[in-house]
């Protein structure tokens, strides 16, 4: 080894090295990962499996294991990217995941996020996912709305926009938007998902199983979005 | 050459690698603002559950990078051509296929064979391809979470100290896109110095790891040559270029991390010691080994919400570096015979990068990254040779690089990057000694990288 070559820190991985006799060791590694597939093939462990198309595996398990990863173990969501699914109505739910495996919920969040995962699951693992976040408390989060958009969001909620037509949300979702089996629970949502979610059933028609709201978000201003969205993060927070 | 790439290009555009069929996610899922391989928390916590997330499906992919480099000056040297070879012309410069995913509900592997076209010249200009091992994790991995907590545990066989690691800052990490080997490449951005470890890759460690509660990351392993079992590990490295260590050598990390929002923090600090020997062809004499002892600090900063990304990332490694004996106190003398002072005993070597990147809709981004290498003047670094000697004896090389890139489909990506010099092999002016300054290296970089 010439010594300039050892001197110098940047050597990194041998991304272009020099390399003959590749047929030879490539078949060695591929039998070195055929046995430790053959080895352990039989040790599967459901109990804490992240395998997203084995039937075997309970709904509390993948909440666990896989879902909690972006919604948190409790179904509370750290990053705003992700909706909490804490206290959720369990119908909905439910919908939602049929939504995403049968590709029927298209906006981007779906698809980019929810239909791989979604794709094998089974009738029993929906119910029992359902099930285990609606059963979950949601917990109290920070305040992520400016105070004045929370008073102005507050009577988009409670007395909608007669002049635009818009209806009140409560009237929906109920008055502490606590959501009614296939209308969501929206109060506590994070802000960003609510905005985005309104977005798209006002611009497009990613989600047809909530056209209702196409006609409800219909006359709402980016301002009245953003207005409605802090008030309901904030309700369970204050 | 773009025939080769189209031939890699998807059939539908929603086609993707062996990771994300396996989730049957988007790319950004696991990469921030789709920009490999950076990873965002979900991806980080996929690859410690050992890359078993999702289902069983087709364990292939393959990525190819077809590439230009431009250096600014070729005239100050002897011979241009063989200098700068390809200097300004489109290559088809590097390839991988990649074998792994679910193995079992514990088991996952990510193994990466590279394939470099411009391996190796022979006298008559010709250039060779070669392939050969290049990343290669094999991880064992279970996760105990309740409520309150969550405990990822597991153990990784891989080849490369801090391959297993979850942040972009990590040595294996913190890289672009395969550096062609052609000389038009050499000073291009993934040439400049990076926070590495000396040791390097194709040896053979077990690392174990644990994440607590996604806040603490503390990875312990040992590294030895590759032989034996884990000879796959090097494979396709001649032998005289193999990496031969004396004993295990130690490698550490641990790291602090929070999210709060779509903010993550993290702060952490990377060490390994090494004894690597002076000839891969002889190890027969245990003092003929170099010593090195790496101690890194490393930050990273990411905010991830849909459709923005930014990132922030600052790394710091120390270099200190004990030479065999025999090597140490030797007499050296310039170009013109005069005396130099002898070759020093120990170096040592600091390597700071800094680099931020923001990322619209994971389509469009752009970077800014500052790099800067100093450290102890040694006559053994003493090299007249044009255009890539040194004649200060000093290792430091400073500069900048900025970067745009498009992502048209979240596997392709098109990116310019342009990479200045204020300082090359210790000096800020006629670093070879024959004229040529720092700012004649800059280099523009222009890559369409694809994967499959």
């Amino acid at each position: 080894m010439d010594r300039s070559d050892v001197t110098d820190p940047t050597q990194r991985a041998p991304l272009a090295a020099r390399f003959p006799q590749t047929g030879r060791y490539a078949t060695r590694l591929m039998l070195v990962a055929a046995a430790l597939t053959g080895l352990m093939a039989g040790c599967t462990n459901v109990e804490r499996s992240r395998d997203t198309a084995n039937p075997a595996v309970s709904g509390d398990t993948l909440a666990m294991q896989v879902c909690s990863n972006c919604h948190g173990p409790t179904g509370n969501s750290v990053s705003p990217n992700f909706p909490n699914l804490a206290a959720q109505q369990e119908v909905y739910l439910a919908a939602q995941l049929h939504a995403f495996k049968g590709h029927s919920r298209v906006d981007p969040a779906g698809f980019e996020y929810m239909w791989g995962l979604s794709h094998d699951l089974t009738d029993k693992q929906i119910q029992e996912l359902a099930a285990h976040f609606a059963g979950q408390k949601l917990e109290r989060q920070g305040i992520e709305g400016k105070p004045d958009r929370i008073a102005a969001g507050k009577a988009i909620f409670t007395s909608g926009l007669p002049d635009q037509s818009v209806p009140a949300c409560s009237s929906c979702h109920g008055p502490e938007g606590m959501g009614n089996a296939a209308f969501p629970r929206i109060a506590g949502q994070h802000v960003d998902y609510l905005v985005k979610q309104l977005n798209v059933f006002q611009r497009t028609n990613q989600r047809p199983a909530g056209v209702v709201m196409k006609t409800v978000a219909h006359q709402l201003t980016r301002q009245n979005i953003e207005n409605v969205a802090a008030y309901l993060q904030a309700l369970p927070n204050q | 050459m773009f025939m080769a790439v189209a031939a890699l290009w998807p059939i539908k555009s929603a086609a993707l690698p062996l990771f994300a069929r396996q989730t049957g996610q988007n790319c950004q899922a696991c990469h921030a603002g789709g920009q490999f391989p950076e990873l965002t928390q979900y991806g980080r916590l996929f690859k410690l559950t050992g890359y078993t997330i999702g289902q069983h499906t087709v364990p292939l992919s393959a990525m190819a990078v077809v590439s230009d480099s431009k250096v600014f000056n070729t005239n100050k040297s002897d011979d241009p051509h063989a200098d700068f070879a390809k200097n300004n012309s489109l290559i088809f410069a590097t390839s991988s296929i990649f074998l792994g995913g679910k193995v079992t509900n514990n088991i996952g592997a990510f193994l990466q064979v590279t394939y470099d076209n411009y391996a190796a010249q022979s006298d008559d200009g010709k250039w060779h391809g070669h392939s050969g091992a290049d990343n290669m994790d094999i991880r064992y991995a279970d996760r105990h979470i309740d409520a309150k907590n969550d405990l990822i545990w597991g153990i990784s066989a891989n080849n490369n100290p801090s391959l297993a690691d979850i942040w972009n800052t990590a040595p294996a990490w913190m890289q672009y896109v395969p550096v062609p080997s052609p000389g038009s490449s050499a000073f291009i951005d993934g040439a400049t110095p990076y926070p590495g470890l000396a040791a390097g890759g194709n040896i053979s460690g077990i690392n174990g790891y644990l994440f607590w509660n996604q806040m603490l990351y503390v990875e312990v392993g040992g590294y030895r040559t590759a032989k034996g079992l884990t000879s796959f590990m090097s494979a396709g490295v001649p032998e005289d270029e193999k990496t031969k260590l004396q004993g295990t050598n130690p490698y550490w990390r641990v790291t602090l991390s929070r999210t709060y929002g779509p903010h993550t923090w993290m702060v952490g600090t990377t060490g390994m010691v090494a004894d690597v020997f002076d000839d891969p062809l002889d190890t027969s004499d245990p003092m003929s080994v170099h010593h090195f002892r790496d101690i890194g600090f490393d930050s990273q900063y990411q905010y991830l919400l849909d459709p923005h990304s930014f990132t922030a990332q600052l790394a710091y490694m120390r270099d200190t570096h004990r030479v065999p004996g025999f090597l140490a106190n030797q007499p050296v003398d310039d170009v013109d015979g005069n005396p130099l002072p002898n070759t020093n005993a120990s170096d040592t070597v600091k390597v700071l990068r800094a680099k931020a990147t923001y990322v619209y809709g994971a389509k469009y981004g752009a970077s800014l990254a500052h790099f800067s290498q100093t450290g102890t003047t040694d006559s053994a670094l003493y090299d007249p040779t044009r255009v890539f000697g040194n004649v200060s004896g000093n290792p430091a090389i400073k500069g900048w690089t900025w970067e745009a890139f498009w992502t048209p489909v979240q596997n392709i990506r098109v990116g310019a990057q342009y990479t200045t010099y204020n300082t090359f092999n210790g000096a800020t002016r006629n670093y070879d000694g024959m004229g040529r300054n720092p700012s004649d290296n800059n280099s523009l970089f222009f890559y369409v990288w694809g994967a499959y």
